[in-house]
């Protein structure tokens, strides 16, 4: 069953002036529990197919439906709280609000979906110790290595107990040890929990590591293989 | 939402620097505009109060003689007035006057003037009359004597000890006509004075009106104890009065001054309007640079699922913060310092006192400490720091969190 239904999407920015078509017909079906990877060349379209599939961006044609929503049908209220309570994000950078410690960024999501104050707190531990951050927790995004944070990221992710998570080059800015230590921590949550990750990257130690691997070039799906590991 | 207070606080005091800078705007704001609206709210007060020393509080006359000033509208003092006014211990003090128009002569020369009679010693008590007199001296109770303007002293070249020829309609139609001699020539602020006016004992005033009964007033000016109950001596006067007596307050008699006061006020304004657009622009600058500067983690925010409705509260509750801070510093700084001033006047000295003395006028700068002015004051710095969240507001609720992301 798949949790993700992507049909003849096309995206085209700058529709009125020069435009850029970077999405030409993508069908694409994301089941739960899936790791996969969305790779292919710098502007083939990663970034803005996944800002689709989150719901922060709005096809120019064809339909995005998450379960049953199309999520043309939200208004932009509703589109921000189906985010809310239904995905979770681990972008590039600058993920954590830098005046919160790693508790209260952790705790923030779950105070947007109204969690009681003793709940978001105890899971909010529990998520940062999973991820490694325990001793760390009161620390500010500033006091934490990138490596960190974006660990911090993915407990905050977690957090609102998302039906997928999408990941734009979550190890962009990470060296090779922090890199690992992510794409475990990521590949454990998602066999454990089955919690399901879609991310972008160029990164070949990332490519590895996924589970399925979509290609695209010029915003069309030029290969979908499944690994198996 | 206790997050948003949580995150605008540390905002604030990440920034340190810039939230010191912006609330020391409003501070410096706060505190000009208050120096500035309590002097010149200090200084109408002693407008006021000098125009008031002239005329009293209120003026008593007998009704209709405001809107046409003829002697036919005197009135004999009896004893129910003195009674009346007695009764009020509000009254601080009544001086009684008749002023009449008529023509002056000394050889040659003939001009329309204004007798004024008044008593000598309550008018100096209040005006200071005596202090003005630049040559002979100061009315005694000599019913033959007179005091004159420097200027109409001028135009008919008359001198101490010479005799000036008064001539004119008196009261019930008669001709009133009397020689006196000239005591004192004076010099008062006021030109339109020192070439009319021609003072004497307000007992030979009534006698050259109207010879055949004492007692004939055009007015009683009245000084009170606390200008505040202005109001209720006036109510109370009217009743015991009855209707064939008007009372007048100072605000009728000094329209002119009100009228200049006015003037100024509005200048006073127009320097705080540019006080005021300087101090929003610096606060207006900050609160953009805060929204701009942190447009990525606003668009996270939004990106996970916060709305921007409440997104915009962080940005509204820094402002707030701010300026309240300002507010509470400025004030803290300058409210001794009014209060000081108030009760501790600059002295003025050198040409500066010698003009002030001349108006009659205390020499020194005033400063007032009312609550409307800090009321006021307050008030206008806050909204105009509140106005300055509306484009943070107006942006935050629109802008493209994918560009945000971009840039
Ligand atoms: N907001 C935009 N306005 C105009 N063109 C855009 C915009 N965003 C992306 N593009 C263009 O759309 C195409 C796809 O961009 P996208 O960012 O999705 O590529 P990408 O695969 O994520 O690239 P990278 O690997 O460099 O991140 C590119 O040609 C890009 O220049
Ligand atoms: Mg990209």
């Amino acid at each position: 069953m798949s949790i993700i239904e992507i049909k003849n999407v096309f995206k085209t920015y700058n529709e009125t002036s020069v435009p850029v078509h970077a999405l030409n017909g993508i069908n694409l079906k994301i089941g739960k529990g899936e790791f996969t990877a969305i790779v292919g060349p710098s502007g083939s379209g990663k970034t803005t197919l996944l800002n689709i599939i989150g719901g922060l961006d709005l096809p120019s044609k064809g339909d995005v439906f998450i379960e049953d929503v199309n999520l043309k049908n939200l208004s932009s209220r509703q589109l921000i709280d189906f985010r809310l309570h239904n995905i979770g994000f681990v972008f590039q950078a600058y993920n954590l609000i830098p005046v919160l410690t790693a508790l209260e960024n952790t705790e923030f999501i779950m105070e947007l979906q109204q969690v009681p104050k003793k709940e978001r707190e105890q899971k909010a531990i529990r998520l940062l110790e999973t991820v490694g951050i325990g001793d760390k927790k009161d620390h500010k995004p500033g006091q934490l290595s990138g490596g960190q944070q974006q660990r911090v990221a993915v407990a905050r992710a977690l957090a609102s107990q998302p039906k997928y998570i999408i990941a734009d080059e979550p190890t962009a800015n990470l060296d090779s040890k922090a890199t690992e230590e992510l794409l475990d921590l990521m590949r454990n949550m998602n066999k454990q929990y089955h919690t399901t990750f879609i991310f972008a990257t160029h990164d070949q130690r990332v490519m590895d590591r996924a589970r399925r691997i979509v290609t695209i070039d010029d915003g069309k799906i030029i290969s979908d293989e499944q690994t198996e590991k | 939402m206790k997050s948003l207070v949580k995150i605008a606080w540390r905002s604030l005091w990440r920034n340190r620097r810039r939230t010191i800078l912006t609330a020391a705007a409003v501070v410096l704001a706060l505190v000009l505009a208050l120096f500035m609206r309590s002097m010149q709210f200090g200084s109408y007060d002693q407008m006021i109060q000098a125009g008031v020393n002239q005329v009293g509080y209120l003026q008593v006359h007998d009704t209709g003689y405001w809107e046409n000033q003829s002697i036919d509208r005197a009135f004999f003092y009896n004893k129910n007035i003195g009674e009346a006014i007695k009764k009020i211990p509000e009254i601080q003090m009544a001086i009684p006057k008749l002023e009449t128009f008529s023509l002056a002569s000394y050889g040659k020369q003939t001009k329309g003037v204004l007798i004024s009679g008044i008593n000598p010693v309550l008018q100096n008590k209040k005006t200071h009359l005596g202090k003005k007199i630049v040559k002979g001296s100061y009315l005694s109770n000599k019913q033959n004597e007179v005091l004159v303007g420097d200027n109409l002293a001028r135009y008919l070249h008359i001198s101490i000890g010479d005799s000036l020829v008064l001539l004119g309609q008196g009261y019930r139609g008669i001709t009133s006509y009397g020689i006196y001699t000239v005591k004192g020539i004076f010099h008062l602020p006021s030109t339109e004075i020192n070439s009319q006016v021609v003072y004497m004992n307000l007992t030979a005033a009534q006698y050259f009106v109207y010879p055949y009964q004492k007692g004939l007033l055009t007015g009683i000016s009245l000084y009170l104890k606390d200008p505040l109950k202005l109001q209720e001596v006036k109510q109370q006067l009217s009743v015991s009065l009855g209707k064939h007596y008007e009372i007048i307050s100072w605000k009728k008699v000094l329209t002119d001054i009100l009228q200049s006061i006015k003037v100024d006020n509005i200048s006073g304004q127009v320097m705080l309007l540019i006080l005021y657009i300087i101090a929003a622009f610096g606060i207006f600058s900050t609160t953009l640079m805060m929204t701009m500067e942190k447009r990525k983690q606003y668009a996270i925010m939004i990106s996970i699922g916060m709305q921007r409705s409440r997104l915009v509260w962080v940005s509204i509750l820094e402002t707030i913060i701010i300026t309240i801070t300002g507010i509470l510093a400025g004030l803290i700084i300058v409210t001794p310092i009014l209060f000081y001033l108030h009760a501790n006047p600059i002295p003025l000295t050198g040409e500066m006192s010698k003009v002030y003395e001349q108006f009659n006028i205390e020499p020194i700068l005033p400063f007032a400490v009312k609550a409307h002015i800090f009321i006021s004051q307050t008030l206008i710095i806050f909204v105009l720091s509140t106005l300055s969240t509306l484009y943070p507001i107006i942006y935050l609720s629109r802008f493209n969190i994918l560009k945000a992301f971009r840039h």
